[in-house]
């Protein structure tokens, strides 16, 4: 623990004192097992899918086995990188288009107590608002088009991140701010060094619980009024009752999913907030 | 280096319900000399932290005059005065290192970029926390915290230092030595320090001179003692400093409703 690493070459009077080592008695660390007990959970979690296939007439609920056989297939041919690659460019914009809103709307509403209140009955509506209604209303006015596809996989979720990004924004420690103030900090100073530092955390939170909404969405659209795409094809061979592609295409996107969460979200986070880890 | 003063000191808040105004702060005047240490003693929401607030530049909306030094508090920051403030917790930026919070202080100031690493270095030898330079707040012991907090502080050379219940969250021990710390720094720079406090012995040890403000609202300043004739460095075993507390706290109960 960093903390005790302090204290062994402190020469400062305090550092060995009793308040504030950080570290609470009795708290198991499982840090060294970390890795294993993911494993265990992963393995857990493949041997309920197993099981449930076993109870199941496989052409109801594929296994493990016979579903990664398929998707190794499916992988051979262009068409499940064209449609991943047409629901990649959808979540894309979707989430561009979400977040930008979210971002006007939460900070609007953090930020005045007016816009806080004009919003509020919108974000309320929006979040009783059924997806489906929403989708379908789009639909209809929009066209069956690409532009109708990004819409209804962005909007649903616009009121829950703005909630989110208004919650975040809102709980910026002012104290910090009337430190950098007294000591007569520029407004440039302030942004980079004091506001932006706290507001990060929280775009981050909400882009990660963005994409993850947004993809939901995503593949709902498409499942709805589009022929090509993740959402497309596995409605298509829901229809064609091939249970074991429509559980390949839903597992190819879970790889590319949890490939954006480590490489780009966790890459983030390590780099950004290595101070909000060295309590240890 | 700088001088305090304050002329009939009036502020008024709004009501959080309806349209009224209160008075936090009813006609305060008193002078910090230059290089003293003066503390204002009084219980909680008696507007002592206003006051600092006002001295500070962070609170414009008062009646009636405060000079830095015979310029008003607007002007003299831009003649280039420099306040510092340690507030009751450290409030270090959790996302800096000790070195780099110093560094956004010095900046702040206007210091040559090239004189900051000497600075930083001496100031953290004097706070004793020269091992500690590259480590993260929450890596610190509350104690440590404040510590490098008074070497922010210090660290710009600051014509005033404000200091708003510093010791306050510390357990007595650590607060003992911090306020010790605190004087030895104040005997290379002798910067002019105003403190606000509601610890009687705190103040005894720390001040020249001690006012007592009234339960507020409406805050006014009942009382101003002097403690020129306790010597420097002070000891807390000394007789001379506790009779001098207990005279503060006599006085204290005059003014605070609670304590009576």
């Amino acid at each position: 623990m960093a903390i005790e690493t302090a204290n062994s070459s402190s020469s400062s009077p305090e550092a060995g004192s009793l308040e504030g080592t950080g570290k609470k008695p009795g708290y198991r660390d499982h840090g060294s097992y970390a890795p294993l007990i993911t494993v265990a959970s992963v393995l857990t979690l493949l041997a309920l899918w197993q099981l449930g296939a076993i109870l199941l007439p496989p052409n109801v609920f594929a296994g493990p086995l016979s579903v990664s056989l398929a998707l190794i297939e499916e992988m051979q041919t262009v068409e499940l990188w064209q449609d991943m690659g047409k629901t990649l460019q959808r979540i894309a914009l979707a989430f561009l288009l979400a977040m930008t809103l979210s971002l006007f709307f939460g900070f609007s509403m953090a930020m005045s107590r007016t816009a806080g209140l004009f919003f509020r009955v919108w974000v309320v509506l929006g979040l009783t608002l059924p997806s489906l209604v929403i989708i379908l209303t789009i639909y209809m006015t929009v066209g069956l088009n690409e532009t109708a596809a990004v819409l209804g996989a962005a909007l649903p979720i616009v009121p829950i991140l703005a909630i989110n990004i208004r919650e975040g924004v809102s709980s910026i420690d002012l104290g910090l701010r009337d430190m950098a103030v007294a000591f007569r900090a520029s407004r440039a100073q302030i942004i980079r060094d004091v506001i932006a530092p706290q507001i990060a955390p929280v775009l981050l939170a909400s882009s990660r619980f963005g994409v993850g909404l947004v993809w939901k969405m995503v593949l709902f659209v498409e499942l709805l009024g589009r022929s090509d795409g993740i959402g497309y094809k596995i409605e298509f061979y829901y229809q064609l009752f091939n249970m074991r592609l429509v559980l390949a295409y839903a597992l190819s996107f879970l790889f590319v999913m949890l490939l954006i969460e480590i490489a780009i979200f966790g890459v983030l986070e390590r780099k950004a907030f290595r101070w909000r880890r060295v309590r240890g | 280096m700088a001088s305090i003063e304050l002329t009939n000191i009036v502020r008024d808040f709004p009501e959080a319900q309806g349209r009224g105004r209160w008075r936090a702060i009813d006609d305060v005047s008193f002078k910090v000399e230059t290089g003293e240490i003066v503390g204002i003693l009084g219980p909680s929401g008696c507007g002592k932290s206003t006051l600092l607030n006002i001295v500070a530049g962070l609170d414009e909306g008062y009646g009636g005059r405060c000079l830095i030094d015979g310029v008003p508090v607007s002007e003299a920051f831009e003649k280039g005065f420099r306040v510092a403030y340690v507030f009751q917790q450290s409030r270090l930026l959790p996302w800096k290192t000790v070195r780099q919070n110093i560094e956004f202080v010095l900046k702040a100031a206007g210091r040559r970029q090239s004189t900051w690493q000497e600075r930083i270095d001496a100031i953290l030898r004097m706070v004793e926390l020269s091992d500690f330079a590259d480590f993260f707040p929450a890596q610190l012991s509350g104690g440590m915290q404040q510590r490098a907090s008074i070497a922010r502080a210090f660290a710009i050379e600051p014509d005033i230092l404000l200091l708003d219940e510093p010791f306050s969250a510390l357990d007595e021990l650590t607060a003992r030595r911090l306020r010790q710390s605190l004087l030895e720094i104040w005997r290379e720079f002798r910067t002019t320090i105003l403190f606000v406090s509601h610890n009687a012995m705190e103040s005894t040890f720390l001040g020249d001179r001690v006012m007592i403000m009234g339960q507020g609202p409406g805050g006014r300043i009942r009382e101003k003692i002097s403690l020129a004739h306790l010597s420097r460095p002070r000891t807390y075993d000394d007789v001379g400093l506790f009779d001098a507390s207990r005279e503060v706290i006599t006085a204290m109960q005059q003014y605070v409703d609670d304590l009576k």
